[in-house]
């Protein structure tokens, strides 16, 4: 049950968009060094979160990426599914059996419903929020 | 995210046994046909199976399987972890050492993938194969 590089990495580049934009457009070679990625995969990332209009890219010298809506309005489930497609737990290849279509309905659709709601009702801004406090504590530990 | 056909056939012949195997033991043709699978690959599953306790075997011509605990301790994650080992969507949940990155100490997305493992073993740990039963038999409206 495994999110793929796409996912993980996307996910870790938009966070770092999302803490870097303010000041202007973040280039991906910036992002490639603070978060440890190659900058040939960013770039193959970037495409779809651009086709998924998450982002908007600037071009030229000083160019770049910048959020193309506030973080408050970008939900989880839009940024995961840009990256990793369909994030339910099952599909329904093969041939279905009674048993089998009861677990779907009572186990699998279950599962999929609760993370559904999480990766709904969580924003950028949720994320990001989370990452100041947890920056915040951190300071404290070298008190 | 999808979680391996194997783990969602082996809970379904687990349920097969709560359901149809209260009383006598179930073998693996039987379990074979009705979950439509070739009773090689149902071996495979019920071998890691039997290996985590979940099932016990009785070898002979009138031999098969019955359920290695009562209906009401055996999860859904236990079945799942038998055959997947772990239920985590990343790794370094489970272990952050796992995580080969440079930035993995200031990691900015790893909460995420807490907060999704939690919602699927919220539903995983807590539903039991007697919850199942019960309610597959009153589905079929059979007390």
């Amino acid at each position: 049950m495994k999110i793929s590089t796409k996912g993980r990495y996307g996910l870790r580049a938009l966070i770092d968009l999302g803490i870097h934009c303010e000041k202007g457009c973040v280039s991906l070679s910036d992002i490639a060094q603070r978060q440890d990625l190659s900058l040939n995969y960013l770039e193959n990332i970037f495409s779809n979160l651009k086709r998924a209009e998450l982002v908007i890219g600037i071009a030229g010298a000083q160019g770049g990426y910048v959020l193309a809506k506030s973080p408050e309005n970008i939900a989880l489930e839009e940024i995961l599914s840009a990256l990793e497609g369909d994030m339910s737990v099952y599909d329904t290849a093969g041939e279905q059996t009674e048993l089998g279509d009861f677990l779907n309905r009572n186990v699998w659709d279950v599962i999929d419903a609760k993370v559904d709601n999480i990766l709904k009702n969580t924003t950028l801004q949720d994320l990001l929020n989370s990452i100041q406090h947890k920056n915040a504590s951190a300071d404290c530990s070298k008190l | 995210m999808k979680l391996s056909t194997k783990s969602r056939n082996a809970l379904e012949g687990m349920l097969y046994i709560a359901v149809y195997g209260e009383n006598r033991l179930v073998n693996t043709r039987e379990i074979a046909a009705k979950l439509k699978i070739s009773p090689t690959y149902m071996e495979q599953i019920f071998y890691s199976l039997k290996k985590s306790g979940l099932v016990t075997t009785v070898r002979g011509s009138k031999g098969g399987f019955a359920l290695g605990l009562d209906d009401e301790k055996i999860t859904v994650g236990m079945i799942i972890r038998a055959i997947d080992g772990s239920m985590v969507p990343v790794k370094c949940v489970k272990n952050i050492a796992s995580c080969k990155s440079q930035v993995r100490s200031n990691c900015l997305s790893r909460n995420v993938w807490v907060k999704i493992t939690h919602a699927i073993l919220e539903v995983a740990d807590k539903l039991t194969l007697k919850d199942l039963k019960d309610k597959y038999l009153a589905e079929r409206g059979v007390s």
